[in-house]
């Protein structure tokens, strides 16, 4: 597969470009494995990605990432979220590769994301509601998100996240190359059964 | 004299000194909530129109901020109140040890917002503890830039966040009764809205769809786009340092940012005239609403925007500074202003915690802050943040937000607490587009697509919901200004070859060096308080306007402005069996306040390798 893409140009011409890929760490700094994008940021920023890969932190309120992403010259192909979620039956440090499908809650809940998001709560389902209802997602969402245990505060990831850190890289360098084909399991995710 | 409760006054050069005669002049009572709690619980046991009521959480994701209340829905009463920070946050922990340059990039991620305002008051902190005096053009550039950032708040939280609660939908289900009477209300400021009548306002304030809820997201794209023009990026700017910042800054930056910010003028008008509209209609049909959210007009706040020819960042003249900005520091109490000086407003400050999951700390290191005024052992830079996690009980601890005080007095913060101190002290310097008459602030709003205006913010006669709303409207026509009289300055210094932003300056690795910043973010009153011991940092403490509004209980028992506004507000929504009660008035209260949660806790511990579990539940069933 390659990492080129056919798009077209303003005067109709197509040309080949690389895909524009959006690598995005969400979640609150200093709550160790709860911060795993935070704290890998500056990890994956100093590593070579195919040409097209931007990486930043997004820890902020949606509303100003869909303004950044509206913003965006040309518009991206893939986003990946890096985050961290505490979620039941998985070990600490356990990858999951969630593929976010769309679809939108109810209005009220879609309201209390945006209410949310104006006290400057960070969350990355938030942010995945809020990007669906502004239309600023492309057609190929990720989540690699792993699982940090219960939070606690600190600066560092512990054992068990730590020693997975190759992988979660990897797991990003798959999607980026392969897509959803180089990934054994994945589950999904959806805006309208998100909050149930 | 401004202390009326701590153990200080004042000689009669003005010099301050701790009260002579005084066993223990910084004791206080500490009262038992047990009582009150016995009393609810019996009455609930007796009358089955008296519930617990929990709002939790008053944001949707959970561990944030939480509001436990009793209410009497048949006498239409709140009986009593909890504000809860559920969450903790260790951005304070992480500094400790380490270089004072990291607290900007450190503290301004502690939320999604408010990054600008951490930064800023974290570089005047170091400004003050290492004598950095920046150069004009860089005192400018910050005012522009956190005067846009709050050109972002103020449109985000007005509509986005409190105005839904005042939408067609949102009062069609709680207040059915006045939707045929705002069809009937003539709406006064046409002439500049284009709305007609109250109930069209009403109908594109509905979240979401409505026009004005799309416009105001609008409008913060716009000052989202001047504010990257200064600071790179929103909501964390790169460019904000100690001495200034470090963007280079030519007519072409700020001709990026005049034409944005000019959107701001007929923006001002109609978002002033809407919300006059709106809040002046809900008053006049029901006068029981202005005791919605109401409390004293008890609040504090640090004044921001420094004037170039006056910031010099030195504790000494801090009084100085301080009242030359355009807007002025200080504290009210009870609508009237006790002090506009930062050294009486840092003096006055302390911090308790018998109801918050921190232990009490021994030691009293500063007596007195460097020019020789008293400070109490639980003055922030006394502080010591002991965490102490446990079981979550309205009688003891509830939260891990503390209780910061001045002068024993739980105080409320806000924007509309700069612009209702500078309106009354009436002690900022003359300005082109300002004008402060001690009941009002008058504003002169130039002319874009819309003639130029005069608004006047009139100080109310009740501190209420509505009231801090319809201020925070105000606040954006003022914002606004300030960054235009600070664009002409920032004119006037780069033709005039002034074009230096920003003073070098070195870490000195030794000493102690104490300095405090003290800066508004969007939602009021921001300090940081610094200590650098041989080149690194000591104690570094972070008190935020969700830090002093979601406060517990004071040790003595008065109650945090939350708590206090939710308690007096009446429930005022119609609802026929209890199972439909929606408690949009208390709501109301809590958001005209701004909440921003995740600024409001602080941990810090003695290393930064301490970790501590988050131990408290979110869930309000079933605590004492």
């Amino acid at each position: 597969m390659t990492n080129k893409k056919i798009a077209k140009t303003q005067t109709g011409m197509s040309e080949l470009r690389a895909k524009k890929i959006f690598i995005g760490t969400v979640g609150y700094h200093i709550l160790s494995n709860h911060s795993i994008g935070p704290i890998l940021l500056p990890h994956l920023k100093k590593q070579n990605w195919p040409e097209g890969v931007l990486i930043d932190e997004l820890n902020w309120g949606p509303i100003a990432v869909v303004q950044q992403f509206e913003a965006m010259k040309t518009p991206c192909d893939q986003v990946i979220f890096l985050t961290a979620i505490e979620r039941p039956n998985r070990t600490i440090g356990e990858i999951t590769v969630h593929q976010w499908l769309g679809g939108l809650p109810d209005r009220k809940q879609i309201q209390a994301c945006v209410g949310d998001a104006a006290t400057g709560v960070i969350s990355v389902e938030n942010l995945l509601v809020i990007g669906q209802y502004f239309k600023v997602w492309p057609a190929e969402v990720f989540l690699v998100d792993v699982e940090p245990g219960p939070e606690v505060a600190g600066e560092h990831l512990t054992e068990e996240v730590a020693i997975k850190v190759p992988q979660v890289v990897q797991t990003i360098r798959t999607l980026i190359k392969e897509g959803t084909n180089g990934i054994k399991e994945i589950s999904y995710l959806r805006g309208d059964t998100l909050f149930l | 004299m401004c202390f009326k409760n701590l153990p200080i006054a004042f000689d009669e050069d003005g010099n301050a000194y701790l009260k002579e005669g005084v066993n223990d002049p910084y004791e206080y009572k500490v009262v038992d909530l047990g009582i009150e709690q016995d009393k609810l619980k019996d009455l609930m046991a007796k009358n089955g129109f008296i519930r617990s009521v929990d709002y939790d959480p008053v944001t949707r994701v959970a561990g944030a901020l939480a509001f436990h209340s009793v209410v009497d829905l048949e006498k239409k009463k709140v009986l009593s109140t909890n504000s809860m920070a559920t969450l903790f946050r260790g951005y304070e922990i992480i500094l400790k040890g380490r270089d004072p340059r990291d607290a900007a990039y450190i503290s301004s991620r502690a939320c999604g917002v408010c990054g600008g305002v951490h930064a800023t008051t974290s570089a005047l902190a170091i400004e003050m503890a290492l004598g950095i005096k920046p150069p004009p053009l860089g005192i400018v550039m910050r005012n522009i830039l956190l005067a846009i950032e709050y050109l972002y708040d103020h449109p985000l939280h007005l509509f986005l966040l409190a105005g839904p609660d005042y939408s067609e939908e949102l009062v069609a289900a709680t207040n059915p009764e006045l939707i045929d009477k705002a069809g009937n209300a003539k709406a006064r400021g046409k002439a500049v809205h284009g709305y007609s009548t109250v109930l069209d306002i009403m109908k594109d304030l509905n979240p979401l769809k409505g026009k004005l809820y799309l416009e105001a997201l609008s409008m913060t794209r716009v000052a989202r786009e001047a504010y990257v023009a200064i600071g790179g990026k929103y909501p964390h700017p790169q460019s904000v340092i100690p001495g200034g910042i470090s963007v280079t800054v030519t007519i072409s930056t700020l001709n990026e940012v005049y034409s944005r910010l000019i959107k701001f003028f007929d923006y001002s008008q109609k978002v002033t005239a809407i919300w006059d509209d709106v809040f002046d209609f809900f008053l006049e049909n029901n006068p029981d609403y202005n005791q919605c959210g109401v409390r004293p007009a008890t609040m504090a706040d640090t004044g921001v925007w420094d004037r170039p020819d006056s910031y010099d960042a030195t504790f000494e003249n801090c009084d100085k500074w301080g009242n030359d900005r355009w807007s002025t520091p200080g504290v009210l109490v009870d609508g009237e202003v006790v002090t506009t000086n930062l050294r009486e407003l840092n003096a006055g400050m302390e911090e308790f915690v018998e109801h918050s999951y921190y232990e009490d700390w021994d030691g009293h290191r500063f007596k007195t802050d460097p020019l020789g005024m008293p400070l109490s052992p639980n003055h922030p830079w006394n502080k010591d943040t002991i965490p102490k996690p446990g079981k979550q009980s309205w009688r003891d601890r509830y939260s891990w937000d503390t209780c910061p005080t001045w002068d024993r007095l739980p105080m409320e913060a806000g924007a509309y607490s700069r612009m209702y101190l500078t309106a009354k002290a009436q002690r900022a310097p003359k300005s082109k587009f300002l004008q402060n008459t001690g009941h009002s602030m008058i504003i002169q709003v130039p002319k874009h697509t819309l003639p130029a205006a005069t608004l006047e913010w009139k100080i109310p006669q009740h501190w209420n919901a509505f009231e801090r709303n319809r201020a925070r409207a105000y606040c954006i026509p003022y914002s606004a200004m300030v960054a235009m009289e600070n664009w002409l300055l920032a004119q006037q210094l780069i033709r005039e070859g002034e074009t230096k932003v920003s003073t070098p300056y070195e870490i000195p690795k030794t000493g102690t060096h104490i300095g405090f910043g003290a800066w508004g973010a969007g939602r009021g009153f921001l300090t940081h308080h610094l200590i650098v011991e041989k080149g690194v940092i000591n104690n570094y403490q972070i008190i935020t306007p969700s830090t002093l509004n979601a406060a517990p209980r004071a040790p003595w028992g008065a109650p945090g402005p939350y708590e206090e506004a939710v308690l007096n507000t009446p429930i005022l929504e119609k609802f026929d069996k209890p199972e439909d009660y929606q408690g949009i008035d208390i709501l109301r209260a809590i958001r005209s306040f701004d909440p921003c949660m995740p600024c409001t806790t602080h941990i810090m511990a003695k290393d930064t390798d301490h970790v501590v579990t988050r131990e408290v539940t979110t869930c309000a069933c079933g605590i004492e």
